[in-house]
């Protein structure tokens, strides 16, 4: 059995680290709606927008509208897209420890053990 | 060799993670917590132990993992059998043991999927055991075939459904044993599939629908979201709900249409073929799946047109509100609107609206996909009313599916009912339900019609279980026909029908078998389920029993004389009275049609067919053949559990000049319906289509006789609560017989002298004080004042 739980730690368990943060990454981003945000990064917020009149008068002050209605929407994406951003990365990060700590897992319990015992 | 090897490593360890279970998951990660926390605090507080009780943390981590990943559904590879086998298998098959395919079922056994199995299919587990081989050389078919199942449903894994499968489909006795129950191979493959598509919806993940910036380039939709609902947003917070029809013809239909560019659908489809259902598919799909420009993101919003009609006060509010819903719709750029009904849109009236000239101007613009269901009919009315409109609208017809396809999503509305009732609805409850909805619910198409009946069953659930029985029960109580098997007393009752008729009928012996081996067969399923129980044509003269039988088979099988459908065909002598006939109840209530939709199990008589004009008569060679009508509304009524009898005078005199030759019936049969047709009295085609021509002939004295004793126990029934009976010498009743015999007229004006004879004297000795309670009357021919 313990043969058993060893193969699998440095075998498929590891393995399966890899997969699972690829995974946790894709959902993520998927959750974010980064590829929308992206492509629709300088629309106007929720489309309210206002249609410009005959004059040139309205013409300006629709145009002026629509920006800030544009602006509002770039804003509130760009902060999503870096919050995006940090998470995706804190995310990788903790994959890569996680990466990197698994195969460790087994003689770090063992030297605490140790280190433990030979205090006494 | 056994296929599979119970002591690889793979099972070893699927055994394993049954031992150590969710309780020791959760044990050994609350133990990895207590002493991770510990330790730390230990470590923290710089105590020599802390260093140890982290280690040991680690530890306990490891295990838990393994078990959380690897031991409690243990990863298949593909290869081998032992590699395929489900979790469920390797758990519940013990190594060291011969398995045989007996063995194999009883390991199997208490697995939900084996129950699942033998439930649906409503057939004993122990039986099953009982009638499968226990010679361990078997068992290599049953694998194989088991693997062939799963690779068949592209399924890696080798599953006890996959097992269960293969061990009834390979044992010739369990063969037999299922045909007893009416159930074939094809069948325990419907229901291992059905068990697969629980299996997979099990598995299946939540879909990705887009993320929380996905409507954030669209606008808001407040009041589309007060008069409609939102299907879409319904999908995405409930889940997956209309997988099978995700990716069927009339989805792909609806999306083609608007990826080329047309701005609305007419959805067109009977009731119950499922076009809300469609609809609401289209929504998961365009949800689910990468889209063209035209769908991408587009939520399908349902307009409710009650709350719209009854939302608008004043003249004008109705223009107004659809107007601003449209704008809104168009406006927010992500929206797709569902018109259910669609003729409540399309028709001013209570609770609907004419709503096209404000759909017009959008429909042409393709501003906003929209999509109207609507029945073939609602179709037909809208572009004999608005051809405009309706030119403007790409039809996507919706068809009824293949047995097999019907079926399965009727078993999934079942699993669906099964869930919310707590019950088992069997396969052959299923089969049941399309064939009888099939024949009966002839308004609606499938698969509605059999889910509909389905339902319809609910009530009929014997200990928790819907079978064939209780659709049938169903259909019974909601029809008033005779679906499932005679039972014993019904077929006793079959079997001295003769006898029971004859009570109340005094010979025509050959016309009273004829109908009666018709009701028999019919009953025992041996006859065309696709006609009538029985068509009969009744020749003779007037007064013989034509009509007489009739009432008796409608009083002693149908069990109701005042239930017979009865039409005088002499009040059907114009052109214009197939209109009469065909009526959908509007301008006639009790049109033929009618009356038999309302009452399908009946006995039609059609008295003097002969004076119905020849349309009618045309009519009635479809009736035969067929065993429908359509009504002028375009629905079909069904025929297929009426007896329908025609009589008619016409050759009377050559019938009665026949027997008074001497002749038997048998022997001027032939003879006499060739008479007929060269006459031109029948064509040869409606004769042709009638099961039997029945020929009465007149009545002797004798039976005549008989049949004043008959009318005599009539008068004593009504006299009964009066406490008085009444008796007739045979004297009388030849006196009655000489005066009432009327060689044209047959045993009609019996009753008449009966009347006069016997109900006057009776009537006058009660005034008269001359008969009282408890008295007992016998009168001889002196008595009569005839």
């Amino acid at each position: 059995m313990l043969f058993s739980l060893f193969g699998w730690w440095y075998g498929a368990g590891w393995a399966g680290t890899v997969r699972s943060t690829r995974r946790r990454l894709a959902s993520l981003a998927s959750m974010f709606s980064i590829a929308i945000l992206l492509r629709t990064l300088f629309s106007p917020w929720r489309r309210i927008i206002t249609y410009p009149g005959a004059g040139i008068d309205a013409k300006l002050r629709a145009f002026g509208d629509n920006l800030v209605s544009r602006c509002v929407g770039f804003t509130v994406r760009i902060f999503v897209l870096l919050a995006a951003a940090v998470s995706l990365v804190f995310l990788s990060l903790i994959g890569l420890i996680e990466l990197l700590a698994w195969p460790l897992a087994p003689i770090l319990a063992a030297m605490l053990i140790a280190k433990g015992l030979l205090a006494l | 060799m056994n296929g599979f090897n119970l002591d690889a490593a793979r099972a070893r360890k699927a055994r394993l993670g049954k031992v150590i279970g969710n309780p020791g998951y959760l044990g050994l990660l609350t133990s990895a917590a207590v002493f991770l926390l510990g330790g730390a605090w230990l470590v923290a507080m710089e105590h020599k132990y802390g260093y140890s009780l982290l280690g040991i943390g680690i530890l306990l981590t490891m295990p838990a993992a393994w078990w959380r990943f690897e031991l409690s559904d243990t990863p298949v590879r593909g290869g081998d059998l032992t590699d395929r086998l489900s979790n469920d298998c390797l758990i519940a098959l013990k190594p060291g043991v011969t398995y045989t395919p007996a063995r194999l079922w009883q390991g199997l056994q208490r697995n939900w999927q084996t129950n699942f199995i033998t439930a649906h299919l409503f057939i004993d587990a122990g039986a099953i055991q009982g009638a499968l081989s226990d010679d361990p050389a078997q068992l290599g078919i049953v694998l194989q075939e088991a693997q062939r199942i799963a690779d068949n449903s592209s399924s890696i894994t080798v599953g006890v459904g996959h097992i269960i499968t293969a061990l009834l489909r390979t044992s010739p006795a369990v063969g037999q044993l299922l045909s007893q129950f009416k159930l074939s191979t094809s069948d325990v493959d419907a229901v291992s599939a059905w068990l697969g598509r629980i299996l997979d919806t099990g598995k299946q993940k939540t879909d990705n629908f887009g993320g929380i910036g996905r409507d954030w380039a669209s606008g808001f939709t407040p009041r589309l979201n007060q008069f409609g609902h939102n299907v879409s947003a319904n999908i995405e917070r409930h889940g997956v709900r209309f997988r099978a029809l995700v990716d069927s013809p009339g989805v792909h239909d609806m999306k083609a249409a608007f990826s080329q560019g047309t701005g609305a659908i007419a959805l067109i489809g009977p009731d119950g073929i499922g076009k809300t259902s469609h609809a609401y598919a289209l929504a998961q799909n365009v949800l689910a799946e990468a889209q063209d420009r035209m769908l991408e993101h587009r939520q399908i919003i349902a307009l409710d047109a009650s709350a719209i009609v009854s939302a608008a006060q004043r003249p004008g509010d109705l223009e107004y509100l659809l107007t601003s819903l449209l704008n809104e719709a168009v406006h927010a750029g992500n929206i797709m609107l569902f018109f259910d009904d669609a003729e409540l849109f399309f028709q001013a009236g209570p609770g609907s609206m004419n709503a096209t000239q404000i759909l017009l101007p959008i429909v042409q613009a393709r501003s906003v996909p929209l999509i109207f269901a609507m029945t073939p009919h609602d179709y037909e009315q809208l572009r004999a009313s608005n051809m405009a409109f309706a030119g403007q609208l790409t039809p996507v017809v919706l068809k009824e599916q293949p047995e097999a396809e019907t079926l399965t999503v009727v078993a999934d509305a079942a699993t669906n009912f099964e869930t919310q009732h707590h019950i088992v609805i069997t396969y052959q409850a299923i089969k049941a339900a399309y064939r009888l909805s099939g024949r009966y619910e002839t308004d609606m198409g499938y698969p509605g019609k059999a889910i509909h009946l389905l339902e319809q069953s609910l009530t009929h659930a014997v200990n928790q279980v819907i079978t064939e029985g209780s659709v049938e029960a169903a259909i019974e109580q909601t029809r008033g026909v005779k679906a499932g098997a005679a039972a014993p007393v019904e077929a006793d009752q079959l079997l001295h029908l003769e006898d029971a008729i004859h009570e109340r009928m005094i010979n025509q012996k050959r016309a009273v078998e004829v109908v009666a081996s018709a009701l028999r067969r019919a009953r025992a399923g041996v006859s065309n389920p696709n006609r009538p129980i029985g068509s009969f044509l009744f020749l003779g003269p007037t007064g013989v029993g034509k009509t007489e039988l009739a009432k008796a088979i409608a009083a002693t099988y149908f069990s109701n004389e005042a239930g017979m459908i009865r039409l005088d065909m002499s009040e059907y002598q114009q052109p214009t009275d197939v209109a009469r006939i065909l009526s959908d109840g509007k301008e006639e209530a009790n049109s033929l049609l009618m009356q038999v939709r309302r009452q399908p199990f009946s006995v039609v008589l059609l008295d003097e067919i002969e004076k119905a004009h020849p349309n009618i008569l045309n009519l009635l060679l479809q009736l035969l053949d067929e065993g429908q009508l359509t009504d002028t509304n375009g629905r079909s009524v069904s025929f297929k559990d009426a007896v329908v009898i025609a009589t008619s005078n016409a050759g009377a005199d050559s019938i009665r000049g026949h027997i008074e030759a001497g002749e038997q019936l048998e022997q001027f049969e032939q003879a006499f319906t060739d008479e007929l047709i060269n006459s031109g009295q029948f064509k040869p085609e409606l004769l042709n289509r009638f099961d039997e021509i029945v020929l009465f002939r007149p009545l002797t004295p004798d039976e005549l006789a008989q049949v004043v004793r008959l009318m005599l126990g009539g008068i004593n029934q009504t006299l009964a609560t009066q406490n008085i009976s009444v008796e007739l010498t045979e004297a009388a009743i030849a006196k009655i017989v000489a005066v009432g015999n009327d060689p044209r007229l047959g045993a009609r004006p019996m009753r008449r002298a009966l009347q006069k004879a016997v109900e006057n004297t009776v009537a006058e000795k009660i005034l008269r004080g001359e008969a009282k309670p408890g008295d007992h009357l016998t009168l001889d021919a002196a008595d009569l004042p005839i």
